[in-house]
């Protein structure tokens, strides 16, 4: 029996342990494997124009939150606090969730953070409604919140106090129009309706609706413009907000938005493949890093994209498996945006805020687009992280 | 005359005639899957479909020919789900960050797999944990430990790179056609398993420890090496998967993994494992994986959106076990 109610304990301490230390423990190591691997070339112009900008940084300590570590975009924002850390003489510590789908997770985290009582925060919100409670907290205890990458629309009043994010809509237009350019000539000589996919990995972050919806809008905007009517249909988050939605029967161009249960790649590719798979499909978009992944997993199988296929792909963000795909032509290009800069940015803006001086409400952080010819560009390469 | 009291008993519990009824019923679920979307879909009849259910069913069935046997035990292993991504992270690290040939990363896959497949053993075999509780520990460990060791997205070598050539261990291209030949693979390890399960000590004492331990153990059998035994075994699969993971997927993520597991025992115990051990088949674990990876590529071929997938897969998987239950209430009566 003794020994029963010993391992009994011995086991709750251990996933004690393991819980409290999984968080922190895990994003402090990434991040210096990170900056060790990364750091080197990435001193990008946008950056070192941003340093100017910021002030000496004193002793603040700054908790970060980030959607997860699942992609190496993270990876790259994280190098970029890491320039601010040593240029600002801050320290920092940041954390997410397993996985960006991980919502309660971080919630949790941003709670915890908040209770450290640290000098400001950065947040990366997974979901921009299930922070709100939290960030109302962080602002009834005075500590300045900084959001990158995603905004949160509707904030407390006062509590987020700027907010360094890529300007998602333009972003996702840019890949719409760049698409719709490759296919134009298609589209104007078919004599049927046409399909054109989107991949979004999620349909509750505000960056990959924003993005989602560019793309939509400024497709439906090209091909208006032509003559063409547009049918948005799939996933009813993003069918929800198309403004005078064409019917799919007298369409001419139906644009079919897929959002997996989860954010992984392999439920990615199984939407992608069902888009690909359709007869007439003419081009597809995944519109972050796990779902442009996905479309590149489901056309493993297809090999309907590139120069010999039959469909044209473009995808978002970066990382080795995208770059080899724009690289070698089998995405026509790609939008990345700037990680490294936005991470380095939301700490120099905390900075500042402790430092007592105003910053801008929006920070906008330029989004490329990138093709086989442009990777190796002084503004472009550095933000194309493996 | 010790033994002779365990294997009658075991042979009542798990006759392969009343295995091959439940196989049967699950088989003639998929079939009827299979036709529904067919019939629903003209883009899911096509070759390339059935290729890409097959490319996410290797990583699933693996997972389930492995933690077939500590279910059969009566536990159950939750570590293999973030195990793959783990193994899978750690061998991709090995080949991407150290320049390591892609031979190293695969038996990294495999050894690691082993080494927690043997942790577990311990905790559940020789320290008695419920195996609930130390797999579920191990699962949280896996899914740190991957995170930390390689530290981000890691992308094994694609097909056309050097090193590539592992991706051909599950789909070749003969001219322009894919041959997956990874199904060849789980078939030939469904029948080796099999033939462990039904024929060889290793088998026939892990259903002996899930029917009646303690009977088992007074029959004079080493129960607690077999009892490892069986978690090894699962962390060996474990490790396979991570490799068929690897193979078909352009990156493995840090931090993802959580959940693969109950696929794979949900198609084990759809398959006709008894979820209080004692009983199982592995070739109704490969058709329950089946039907998994059926509703899993087939639902969105019919334009059900994700969160209607997972509900109908939910009630789907009822509706298999229920037919399941009914079918041995019949046989009972």
């Amino acid at each position: 029996m003794r020994k029963k109610i010993v391992v009994t304990l011995l086991s709750a301490a251990m996933v004690a342990t393991m819980v409290a230390g999984c968080g922190s423990k895990e994003a402090a190591d990434t991040s210096a494997d990170a900056a060790t691997e990364e750091a080197a070339p990435e001193e990008s112009a946008d950056a070192e124009e941003s340093t100017d900008a910021a002030t000496a940084g004193g002793d603040y300590h700054f908790e970060v939150v980030v959607k997860s570590f699942q992609s190496s975009y993270w990876q790259a924002a994280l190098v970029g606090m890491d320039q601010a850390k040593e240029e600002l003489g801050i320290t920092y510590n940041a954390t997410g969730p397993n996985a960006e789908s991980d919502i309660a997770d971080q919630v949790n985290m941003l709670n915890n953070a908040i209770n450290s009582a640290p000098n400001g925060i950065a947040l990366a919100a997974c979901d921009q409604g299930a922070v709100l409670d939290s960030l109302q907290t962080a602002l009834d205890k005075q500590i300045p919140v900084v959001c990158f990458d995603t905004s949160v629309p509707d904030a407390p009043e006062g509590s987020v106090l700027s907010t360094v994010v890529t300007d998602n809509g333009a972003a996702g237009a840019l890949a719409g129009e760049k698409i719709y350019e490759a296919v134009k000539d298609q589209i104007a000589s078919a004599t049927a309706p046409v399909r054109i996919g989107e991949v979004n990995q999620d349909a509750t972050s505000a960056n990959i609706s924003e993005r989602g919806m560019g793309f939509i809008n400024k497709v439906i905007e090209l091909a208006k413009a032509d003559g063409k009517t547009v049918a948005v249909v799939g996933n009813d988050f993003f069918v929800g907000q198309v403004e005078d939605n064409a019917a799919e029967a007298d369409a001419d161009i139906i644009l079919e938005v897929a959002v997996p249960a989860q954010t992984t790649v392999e439920l990615c590719s199984t939407e992608a493949s069902k888009i690909m798979n359709e007869a007439d499909t003419i081009a597809i978009f995944g519109s972050n890093q796990t779902a442009a992944e996905g479309v590149l997993t489901a056309n493993q199988n297809l090999n309907v994209l590139g120069a010999d296929g039959t469909i044209v792909g473009a995808g978002f963000d970066a990382g080795a498996t995208i770059k080899a795909a724009v690289s070698d032509g089998t995405f026509i290009g790609a939008v990345t945006q700037s990680p490294l800069v936005m991470g380095k940015k939301a700490l120099e803006t905390l900075t500042q805020i402790c430092n007592g001086e105003t910053v801008e409400e929006n920070i906008p952080t330029d989004g490329y687009w990138y093709d086989a010819t442009t990777m190796t560009d002084a503004d472009i390469a550095p933000n194309l992280y493996d | 005359m010790a033994k002779e009291n365990v294997m009658p008993a075991v042979q009542k519990k798990s006759p392969f005639g009343k295995l091959k009824g439940q196989s049967l019923i699950v088989l003639l679920v998929i079939i009827g899957l299979f036709i529904f979307f067919c019939i629903m879909s003209p883009s899911f009849r096509r070759y390339t479909t059935i290729i890409s259910i097959l490319d996410y069913s290797y990583y699933i069935a693996l997972m389930a020919i492995g933690v077939a046997f500590p279910l059969m035990t009566g536990g159950v292993d939750l570590s293999i789900g973030t195990g793959l991504i783990c193994y899978s992270l750690v061998g991709g690290w090995l080949i991407q960050v150290h320049g390591m040939p892609v031979g190293v990363g695969l038996a990294a896959c495999i050894l690691f797999g082993l080494v927690m497949g043997a942790i577990n053993g311990v905790l559940v075999s020789f320290m008695e944990l419920p195996p609930f509780l130390a797999t579920l520990c191990t699962m949280m460990v896996n899914r740190g430990l991957g995170s930390v060791i390689a530290g981000r997205a890691i992308s094994w070598p694609v097909a056309a790179a050097p090193g590539g050539w592992f991706r051909n261990i599950f789909k070749i291209t003969v001219g322009k056609t894919l041959i997956p030949i990874g199904f060849l693979w789980v078939i030939l390890l469904v029948i080796l398993m099999s033939f462990v399960l039904n024929h060889t000590k290793i088998g026939r004492y892990t259903l002996a420890i899930g029917s009646n331990k303690e009977a088992t153990r007074l029959s004079g059998v080493n129960v607690k090496f077999y009892h490892l035994f069986a978690y090894v075994i699962s962390g060996f699969f474990a490790g396979l998967a991570a490799i068929s993971y690897s193979a078909i997927f352009a990156t493995v993520q840090p931090g993802t993994g959580a959940g693969f597991e109950m696929e794979a025992i949900g198609g084990a115990i759809i398959g006709g494992v008894s979820a209080t051990g004692g009983a199982g088949s592995i070739v109704g674990t490969l058709f329950g994986v089946f039907v998994f990876c059926l509703l899993k590529t087939g639902l969105p071929f019919i334009g059900l959106q994700a969160n209607w997938q997972q509900i109908i897969t939910g009630l789907v998987l009822i509706g298999a076990v229920l037919i399941d239950i009914i079918k041995k209430k019949k046989g009972n009566a």
